[in-house]
């Protein structure tokens, strides 16, 4: 698990054994506990999935070396040779109890994959379609990484398809729909894994995805469309928390997705469409008071994550109405006072709560 | 987690043999492309030598590259948006070399004999600032030609000096291939692969 997290576990599980509330057996199994659920992001595994990528680049730039000497069969078959070298590494490691370091021997063959695509590409001095070459290579990356279970496979998948859409995006200047086909066929693949550093990679690309729509649609003039599907999602993902309080591990990161795809939207419209100065008054209040509102339900509910959301918010709408509003009818110190204001506030609820949280924690 | 998963061998093996295949398909498909596809040349527009050689290709222009008013004949320029397929009908000219007869945005049913269809994308379109012209530009995957290393130089003098036209493998459907190229009359064509 991460360091910050297991240090103050540490701290704290050291306090609870003192007091008398954890036993001596306790506190060792919980501590053996959160090391053995880190093993995912331990250093190892990290130096092995860069090791891949180096011996991705060494394996690349020695074919690209030798291109001109070979014959063009034997480029071909030197590709092939070194996707099968990776993959039997991988059966190899993966036969030693490795998972991790296979992991990464299976990146490396997906990754070859892709550069024996585009020197094929180059071979035939393919120029036309570039996306139709990462079209294949995310399909393959997907293939390899939901036959062998392998996260790190999956993960370049999606990285993929975001990079095949993107080009279709800037090719044609439209929405590319099929986007959606490839994401949802890498999150579920994800969702089927159980791995949530995947998932949060799908809600982001999804994000992303949503917010572009604002400034592809219509011209790009449909940011109110975005603003509106986050305030939406928000609100399913609070309505989710309320409903079924077993899923706030899913609902919350969710939440937080939705409140910044809905500010990215109210963003936009402030900032990027020259509204009326009116207009421009309304949007920044209302975004500063769901601002805030997100802020007091992420301190109800200990969602550290649309806290952290909600203060960066907080503070690039201020520093923008500034910016925008500065030399014109609001007066800057006019603007100062209202933004001390509203702080203000906040701080008076911030306050309340902690105190009403005391209150209970008293009363239990 | 130290266990390897069953049947993880086999699997293992299935995806390097889709993989592989997928890649022999890539190289058969252009293969054949090259050598069943009918075959066309068409002279190389002198570009700017600057913009010629960025790396170690050469980047290749057309007359068919950028269509206008002036260079197709029929008003359906209209039908093309960007990012779009444009089907461009070439027709022999008396002269030798083509020119364009129609351009369409599907595959034109009826096809002359002797007539030749090129399947390209629309990469940019425009019109003039009196609204009477528009032109598009037109990608075929025909505009890349990879030189060997240190090369780029001595082909950048010839296409300046020199005449270059390219060989294009053209296949039913209307994919392009470049086959290679004619440097004053002699052929520089790499032999299939397969």
């Amino acid at each position: 698990m991460w360091a910050p997290y297991k240090k103050r576990l540490t701290r704290d599980l050291d306090r609870w054994r003192q007091n008398g509330w954890v036993s001596e057996e306790g506190r060792a199994a919980i501590l053996a506990d959160v090391e053995m659920s880190g093993r995912e992001f331990s250093l190892p595994s990290a130096l092995g999935i860069l090791a891949s990528v180096l011996f991705g680049f060494a394996a690349i730039s020695f074919v690209a070396a030798h291109w001109e000497e070979m014959p063009r069969l034997a480029r071909l078959l030197l590709l092939l040779a070194t996707i099968w070298a990776g993959y039997s590494v991988a059966g190899w490691l993966m036969a030693l109890g490795h998972r991790a370091f296979a992991d990464a021997a299976i990146l490396f063959s997906v990754a070859m994959f892709g550069a024996s695509i585009m020197l094929i590409s180059q071979m035939y001095n393919i120029s036309g379609d570039p996306t139709d070459g990462v079209l294949m290579w995310w399909i393959g990356a997907l293939f390899a990484g939901i036959l062998l279970r392998s996260n790190p496979a999956l993960a370049l998948a999606l990285v993929l398809v975001c990079v095949w859409s993107g080009m279709q995006t800037l090719e044609r200047n439209e929405v590319h729909w099929p986007f959606l086909i490839g994401w949802a066929a890498v999150s579920a693949a994800f969702v089927w894994q159980r791995w949530h550093p995947g998932l949060h990679l799908s809600a982001l690309a999804l994000s992303l995805f949503v917010v572009s729509l604002g400034y592809l649609l219509d011209n790009g003039h449909q940011h109110a469309l975005v603003a509106i599907l986050g305030l939406v999602a928000a609100g399913a993902a609070i309505a989710a928390e309320k409903a079924a309080p077993g899923y706030e591990h899913v609902a919350a990161p969710i939440l937080a997705y939705a409140v910044a795809i809905a500010f990215a939207g109210l963003y936009a419209l402030q900032f990027f469409e020259d509204p009326s100065l009116g207009t421009l008054v309304a949007l920044a209040a209302l975004t500063l008071i769901l601002l805030l509102a997100a802020i007091s339900y992420a301190l109800s509910t200990g969602n550290r994550g649309v806290l952290w959301l909600g203060y960066i918010g907080f503070s690039l709408e201020i520093l923008s109405v500034y910016w925008k509003t500065v030399g014109s009818i609001l007066n800057t110190s006019l603007f100062f006072l209202v933004a001390a204001l509203l702080v203000a506030g906040l701080a008076y609820m911030a306050f309340h709560l902690a105190q009403r949280g005391q209150g209970r924690e008293a009363t239990a | 987690m130290s266990s390897a998963p069953r049947y993880f061998w086999p699997l293992l093996i299935i995806v390097a043999l889709v993989q592989s295949a997928a890649l022999f398909k890539l190289v058969y498909d252009k293969d054949r492309l090259l050598k069943t596809g009918h075959e066309i040349t068409m002279p190389v527009k002198p570009l700017d030598p600057r913009d010629l050689f960025r790396g170690d290709y050469v980047t290749l222009g057309y007359d068919v590259s950028t269509l206008n008013t002036s260079n197709t004949p029929e008003g359906r320029l209209a039908e093309l948006r960007m990012g779009s397929a444009a089907f461009v009908t070439l027709t022999p000219k008396a002269d030798g070399g083509w020119m364009v007869k129609d351009v369409a945005p599907a595959f034109p049913s009826p096809v002359a004999p002797g007539d030749i269809v090129l399947k390209g994308r629309v990469g940019n379109a425009w019109a003039q600032a009196n609204g009477s012209e528009k032109t598009v530009s037109v990608r075929y995957g025909i505009e890349t030609y990879f030189v060997p290393e240190g090369t780029g130089p001595v082909l950048e003098t010839q296409v300046r000096d020199h005449k270059i036209e390219a060989i294009v493998a053209v296949g039913g459907d209307g994919t392009a291939a470049l086959k290679g190229l004619v440097v004053d009359g002699e052929r520089h064509v790499d032999p299939p692969l397969l």
